[in-house]
């Protein structure tokens, strides 16, 4: 006896995910899910962030982390909410566990939560978590084939940042072959070429998130 | 790694199900995964059969069907199919492309008695 069933396997995870992109619509709260591998840059990026525009919004962030606090404590001195949430092994966060915290923030009082999901390139892109968009972070100092080797990520994603361009001398990342990837994967993606650390290229990125968080205002 | 969580789900609905129909065997699990969401099967139906050992699902076989990732193209029309990762129209060039098949996680039906 054969029994049709014909179902999205994750539709547990896509049901909370639309649950929690209602309920921060409603409260216009922009979330934006920030997938990459260890190391990338992830947490440097939101210190930047949160030093340029901490003051001009209100900023919250959930650190996704297989294990420890150590992120988030990176964070705490720009004295914003931040949550963590330990996956204990996991390699991704789903929207079961985001919707669990957030009750844990002010939503009223919130213009953008930024996630930092767990470091790792295939298994987060495969996880909604209600998030308005995913961003790609990928840092030179990985190589210049990422997006060939994880196109679902720059498929899915709404702007790519490419860190640590101020090591490139110190690398064989070639540009022209990771643009090339990227373009044949997603031609219409906008890329911010940056360093965290030196400030390269960080002026774009503030001008794009601000308008991408002035939208949801 | 993501296929362990994937396949917990799974176990989940396929236990619901026989479990509603009364089934005391379930013989063969039919699924599809679209290509880009790159799941290895090995490690799927290992994680798979791990969770569902001493049920009614543990003698199953499992059916993966890979499906091939299709685009429209949103300046011409056209549907393609996508080859060595090239996501931009085969007939236009264009690179305004929208995924209609290809990011599936579906269970089609379960066999049993």
């Amino acid at each position: 006896m054969e029994i049709k069933i014909m179902k999205n396997i994750l539709d547990r995870n896509q049901n909370k995910a639309n649950e929690v992109r209602n309920l921060l619509a409603s409260k216009k709260v922009l979330m934006v899910n920030i997938i990459s591998s260890p190391g990338a840059g992830k947490t440097t990026l939101l210190e930047r962030t949160c030093e340029e525009l901490g003051t001009t919004f209100r900023i919250g962030v959930i650190e996704g982390d297989i294990t420890t606090d150590r992120d988030a404590q990176r964070l705490k001195k720009y004295n914003i909410p931040i949550v963590v949430i330990n996956t204990e092994g996991g390699c991704h966060l789903d929207s079961h566990s985001i919707s669990k915290v957030l009750s844990s923030f002010d939503l009223d009082n919130l213009d953008v939560l930024f996630v930092e999901n767990v470091g790792n390139l295939i298994c987060p892109s495969q996880f909604d978590l209600g998030e308005a968009f995913k961003l790609a972070l990928v840092s030179t100092t990985e190589g210049d084939d990422k997006p060939a080797k994880y196109p679902m990520l720059f498929r899915e994603a709404k702007a790519v940042l490419l860190n640590k361009i101020d090591l490139v001398p110190y690398t064989n990342f070639n540009y022209e072959c990771f643009r090339s990837d990227l373009k044949k994967i997603n031609g219409q993606i906008p890329v911010f070429e940056i360093s965290c650390t030196r400030g390269d290229g960080l002026e774009e990125w503030y001008k794009w998130i601000e308008g991408q968080i002035n939208i949801r205002r | 790694m993501h296929e362990i969580r994937i396949a917990e789900d799974l176990s989940l609905i396929v236990l619901d199900t026989a479990r509603k129909e009364n089934l005391s065997k379930v013989t063969k699990v039919n699924i599809s995964f679209g290509q880009l969401i790159q799941i290895v099967p090995d490690i799927f139906e290992f994680a798979f059969r791990e969770i569902v050992r001493n049920s009614v699902v543990q003698d199953a076989e499992i059916d993966i069907e890979i499906i091939p990732v299709k685009m429209k193209c949103k300046n011409c029309g056209s549907d393609f199919l996508v080859k060595d990762n090239l996501f931009a129209c085969n007939v236009c060039s264009s690179t305004d492309v929208a995924i209609i098949q290809g990011k599936e996680l579906f269970i089609k039906s379960i066999e049993g008695e």
